[in-house]
């Protein structure tokens, strides 16, 4: 018998990439001449740059593509070509948005931010306090505070909900999932000014971080409930009826079984939630105001959050506020990165044992 | 029908019977899909159930562990007594039944989110249980679904690294770590390549040695090679399932009384 020599894998060895030469001419005729026809119409009869990127430079490429397909792969090719196009065009759009964005708060933000900014406080800053004093401390320790209180609420009770609507048969299903829809329509302000009205109004309790928490829960349930109502629901029923079938009690099978088979897709809901409020403005500002000092009884007296401070020094009108806002910005989209990292790092980690 | 006959054939099994069907019917929503069943399975014995597709061999054999019920909409009548007790009985707690009655199903279902070991040991710690020495109730587990020898040096990789047979071996393996009275297996091979296939066939003549075994099948070579007695189950159009003829396994293909068993047997429809 012969053995079999090993082969060393050739460079070439994915004849589906082969192009001919006057597919590869057509494709780089249909890449280029777009462009320099659009820059060349746009100067000569000076239209604004972003008009002649979307009604002349778009319809040429689309055009161009598509008879560039429609000469090698027939009709076919061309929905293909001018669907192909469009996403790409509507990326391309998407994501210098997006990269303009963190560009700004990057940018900006590193103006004014330096190590202290993380964690002084701003009691003393007013419009002429130089950069090198002051800082978003009491903001961030409020956003962690006010934001993990109401997480702590509006998790376990959130994933309880998806689980009796999904582990369960109970019969208040169908109104409970109908008023879970129903709340992930309320307008932020709205959940402010109920728990404003509920507690404030009638003198309950002063202004303070629970109250912001409370109004926060009230947005962060619905996202928690749908989203982890539609991850249970993917658990396949055979581990279900295999759990059942060893004679697992329901509790057991749900917390031994299907919550880790679905963990991942629970991390993901909770983080949507997170997500959900922690930009929250506006129900703050009416459940707990803004305060420049540090605050860390969120059962008592004004406290602030990032997004708050960004609002308090962005409508205060001065340069060195602006600036601090911009900080605050990037102190906030570090702290959202970091939360959203380590829950994937966690979610991600293989099962041992 | 000559019901006659089939009791006189019931008749020659009658003797210690572990598990019992008395006129089982089943309905699902308002529909009757199973009617008026009748079966016993002895000490130790290997049961076949076969008939064509959507006769309610499934369904039937979810009534004994009382999975049935699981399924929304799901009805029955009639009862099953094991060991001389109702199942059914008013204040039976379905988990200690599921517990002496386990079940295999169709399709390989290890838990993904575990190991091999956790899976076979999946059922003490669902079910609250302990055990002296775990290696030792994995290795002999394993040992009796026949999976042993080729799983022992990765006990810690997931279950879902193992191939498709593997799978169905570990899932049999988890339920005889609750040492069941009786093992339901509802198609345990129909997703399984030919050895996969005799090595589980050859563990289920292992476990009647002090086990009562359940099984549907399609393939009536199977039926031959591991039952003691066999249940034809058929649904004619319009009507619901039910036993046609039930028998030692050895009369049934060879001399079957119903001319429907025959023809099905020796591969005329079906």
């Amino acid at each position: 018998m012969t053995t079999l020599e090993l082969l060393p894998r050739p460079k070439d060895a994915a004849p589906w990439r082969n192009r001919s030469k006057s597919l590869l001419t057509k494709i780089a005729l249909a890449s280029v001449l777009p462009v320099v026809l659009a820059i060349a119409i746009g100067k000569a009869f000076g239209i604004p740059g972003p008009i002649t990127l979307l009604l002349v430079f778009l319809p040429l490429q689309l055009l161009a593509s598509g008879l560039a397909a429609l000469s090698t792969r027939g009709k076919r090719g061309v929905a293909d070509s001018q669907l192909n196009v469009a996403v790409l065009f509507a990326t391309t759009f998407v994501a210098i948005m997006l990269g303009s964005v963190l560009f700004s708060v990057v940018s900006f933000g590193l103006n004014a931010i330096s190590p202290h900014f993380a964690y002084q406080n701003n009691v003393y800053v007013t419009s002429t306090t130089s950069l090198e004093y002051g800082g978003a401390g009491h903001a961030l320790l409020g956003t962690v505070l006010v934001v993990g209180l109401a997480a702590l609420i509006a998790v376990p009770v959130g994933i309880a909900v998806a689980v009796y609507l999904t582990e369960t048969r109970g019969r208040f299903r169908g109104p409970v999932r109908f008023f879970a829809q129903s709340m992930s329509g309320l307008p932020s302000i709205v959940a402010g000014l109920f728990i404003f009205a509920v507690f404030v109004s009638t003198g309950i309790s002063r202004p303070a971080g629970w109250l912001a928490s409370s109004a926060l829960v009230l947005l962060m349930l619905p996202t928690v409930i749908r989203m982890s109502e539609e991850v249970l629901k993917l658990v396949p029923g055979d581990l279900r009826s295999a759990a059942l079938a060893l004679g697992a009690p329901q509790r057991k099978a749900f917390f031994l079984v299907i919550m880790p088979a679905a963990k991942t897709g629970l991390v993901t809901a909770i983080l949507l939630g997170i997500a959900r409020i922690v930009g929250e403005t506006a129900p703050l500002l009416l459940t707990m105001r803004v305060n420049p000092n540090t605050n860390v009884n969120v059962f008592s007296g004004d406290m602030s959050t990032l997004p708050t401070y960004i609002f308090a020094f962005l409508t205060a009108g001065f340069d060195t506020g602006r600036a601090r806002s911009w900080a605050a910005a990037f102190l906030l989209l570090a702290v959202v990165g970091l939360i959203f990292g380590t829950a994937r790092a966690i979610s991600a980690k293989s099962i041992k044992k | 029908m000559n019901l006659q006959t089939q009791n006189s054939n019931i008749a020659v099994m009658d003797a210690d019977s572990h598990l019992e069907a008395r006129n089982i019917h089943v309905w699902f929503k308002e529909r009757h899909v199973l009617s008026d069943v009748s079966l016993h399975f002895p000490t130790n014995s290997v049961t076949a159930l076969i008939g064509p597709s959507g006769c309610g061999k499934s369904t039937f054999i979810r009534t004994l562990n009382r999975m049935h019920e699981l399924i929304p909409g799901a009805g029955l009548a009639g009862s099953v007594y094991l060991d001389n007790e109702d199942i059914y009985a008013a204040g039976v707690d379905p988990v200690t039944i599921r517990l002496r009655v386990g079940m295999v199903f169709q399709k390989p279902n290890p838990f993904p989110t575990m190991t091999i070991k956790g899976n076979v040991l999946a059922g003490l710690r669902l079910s609250n249980r302990r055990t002296r020495d775990e290696d030792e109730l994995v290795e002999s587990c394993l040992n009796r679904a026949s999976l042993w020898n080729e799983v022992k040096d990765r006990l810690d990789a997931p279950a879902g690294s193992l191939s498709g047979g593997q799978q169905q071996r570990l899932c049999i393996a988890r339920s005889l770590a609750l040492a069941p009275e009786v093992l339901l297996m509802d198609e345990p091979c129909s997703a399984l390549d030919p050895g996969s296939t005799r090595r589980i066939e050859e563990t289920i003549r292992e476990l009647s040695s002090d086990m009562t075994v359940v099984i549907v099948t399609h393939n009536m070579q199977q039926a031959q090679r591991v039952s003691d007695q066999t249940a034809f189950f058929l649904a004619e159009e319009g009507q619901p399932g039910h036993v046609v003829e039930f028998g030692s396994t050895d009369n049934l293909f060879s001399s079957p009384n119903d001319p429907r068993t025959e023809d099905y047997v020796n591969g005329r429809f079906g």
